[in-house]
């Protein structure tokens, strides 16, 4: 009976102790293999494609087929690219974006809008032409459907694919790609114009480094003197010029694949334009906000060409005392479109 | 399943383009399109060596990962296809790819490109197995035949090998083998890849597998 009992209790023990130890031997048993094979196959092919991926250089062979690098066997920089987009900059887009837009509505929060503080006077200044005001809503309203179809094809497959299913974001994404692509020239042109008809204007003046020494006057109530533009309306229109020419010059790499660009060049491409672009979103996220909630009475500027002469005053004062004789009473369905504006015009004397 | 790999076999290649051009013909790709090309490296001089690259179906295919519309697919065999009806011809999976594998017609304006095009292992795409779509846009489905690639199958030289990984590399090995030991024998030094331009030798030590 005492065998038995043995045989029950050490059985199971062994076996455990086995398997605990024998995967710990095996690499040994392993090893002792392939230290008893007498040679080490060589392998001309291996050494081949090690020597072609490991050259500094692109390997470029000669090749019948035609296209672009095609005499290229590996390209090194594809992986990095890849990582590069997958693992740093998709994440970081994100990130970037929602920061600002997170920021953006912290601000109006905690400052809320920046109101009129003696109300409308009832009376206008002229402020934008109409070939201002066309300009800038061509360049906004392509801006945001670049935008818009842009940031669709670069998180739509995290974002919006998981949502509608495969087939249709593929349709949507076919669509957005063509928008995307047919537009964007006519970005560049209307950017081009908008900035011939503003640059005079957002030239650095006297003025300008005591605004930005002052903040604005984003802290705070009190306001600082500005001309027709204020720095930051001058930064931001330089801004646009420069994330503007920097996408649109790697934008238009990426349009024309036709030229036989490199790979290397086209994936450079696409990370410039990638950057700038999300950048440049981040940056209109600012500008909208403030030309739309953010300040009482300053999106009627682009909207009708005039503003009220109490915002001129309270926000571009120096350009107001240029053009205050030009002022002219509201018309009426003007200030029925803003109730706010239903004050007496009695309040301005000028 | 099985892996399915292609392999080239550098020493065996003679830079004779049938793979290219049988590829052509039996997908009957678009003007312009070449799944598959062959590379030559120091042409002319010592050292000379051929190599057939297509796709050459990654297990974490570059490509795959940065498509913004996710329309590539790994198959049991360990294919690595995609959906053309997906597919927005963005030319990020060119940039990405290593081998040059994914190819584009040129269509519409600006010269832009149409739905990328690369090889499939002579497997077809997403649609039904053997219509006419299927063969429309993708070429043909000799896997689903019980067939390898055209491009493999009709090799001259059998350099170019097509089928499941692990049958690959015991050919593969064979070979290597036999002029492994064909090499060294001759005093060869194979890590300057220079087989056949070893002084005092005549002959290739390819020749003796």
């Amino acid at each position: 009976m005492s065998r038995y009992f043995q045989t029950f209790l050490f059985g199971p023990l062994f076996i455990l102790l086995a398997c605990l130890t024998l995967p710990a031997t095996a690499p040994a048993v392993a090893q002792q293999d392939t230290g008893a094979m007498p040679l080490t196959v060589p392998n001309p092919s291996n050494d081949l494609w090690r020597a072609v991926r490991q050259r500094e250089a692109p390997a470029s062979g000669r090749t019948q087929v035609r296209g672009v690098d095609s005499g290229v066997l590996i390209t090194q920089s594809g992986e990095a690219f890849r990582n590069y987009r997958m693992e740093t900059f998709i994440g970081y887009a994100g990130l970037f974006i929602g920061v600002v837009a997170a920021l953006v509505l912290l601000f109006y929060l905690v400052r809320g809008r920046i109101d009129i503080p003696d109300g409308r006077s009832g009376r206008r200044v002229r402020r934008f032409v109409d070939a201002d005001r066309i300009a800038h809503w061509v360049t906004a309203v392509l801006f945001i459907v670049l935008a818009v179809t842009g940031l669709t094809l670069l998180f739509g497959r995290f974002v919006v694919l998981p949502i509608i299913g495969a087939d249709a974001f593929g349709a949507l994404a076919n669509v957005f790609k063509q928008v995307h692509d047919y537009l964007s020239p006519v970005f560049l042109i209307s950017l081009l114009v908008l900035v011939v008809r503003f640059a005079a204007k957002n030239l650095p003046a006297r003025g300008d480094l005591k605004w930005i020494t002052s903040g604005g006057g984003i802290i705070g109530n009190a306001h600082a003197s500005a001309g027709y533009f204020n720095a930051g309306e001058k930064i931001w229109f330089w801004s646009v010029l420069a994330f503007g020419v920097v996408v649109s010059v790697s934008g238009l790499l990426l349009l024309f694949p036709v030229f036989g660009l490199s790979r290397e060049i086209m994936q450079l491409a696409l990370i410039v334009h990638g950057i700038a672009a999300v950048l440049f979103i981040g940056g209109s996220f600012g500008h909208i906000y403030i030309g739309t909630i953010g300040t009482e009475g300053s999106l009627e500027s682009m909207t009708t060409g005039y503003v009220d002469t109490n915002w001129a005053k309270l926000h571009h004062d120096r350009w107001y005392e240029e053009v205050k004789d030009q002022a002219e009473p509201t018309p009426v369905s003007d200030t029925q479109r803003t109730p706010a504006s239903m004050q007496p015009p009695a309040a301005d004397k000028a | 399943m099985a892996k399915m790999k292609f392999y080239c076999d550098a020493e065996r290649c003679i830079e004779c383009n049938a793979c290219v051009t049988a590829c052509k013909n039996e997908n009957e790709v678009p003007w312009g399109i070449n799944r598959r090309r062959v590379v030559t490296i120091k042409d002319g001089e010592p050292g000379e060596r051929s190599l057939s690259v297509a796709c050459m179906h990654c297990s974490d295919a570059p490509c795959q990962a940065v498509c913004p519309v996710d329309c590539f697919y790994t198959t049991e065999d360990g294919l690595v296809l995609h959906d053309k009806d997906t597919c927005i011809g963005c030319g990020y999976c060119f940039y990405a790819c290593p081998f040059g594998a994914p190819q584009f017609p040129s269509a519409g304006a600006f010269g832009s490109r149409g739905k990328m095009d690369k090889c499939t292992f002579c497997a077809g795409g997403p649609e039904e197995t053997g219509s006419s779509d299927e063969h429309r846009k993708y070429g043909a489905n000799r896997l689903a035949e019980g067939k390898l690639p055209l491009c493999a199958e009709m090799c001259s030289t059998k350099a170019l090998l097509a089928g499941d990984a692990d049958v690959l590399s015991d050919i593969y090995r064979k070979r290597v083998i036999n002029r492994g030991a064909a090499a060294l024998e001759w005093g060869v030094n194979l890590d300057k890849a220079n087989v056949r331009h070893t002084p005092g030798m005549s002959g290739k030590a390819s020749s003796k597998s």
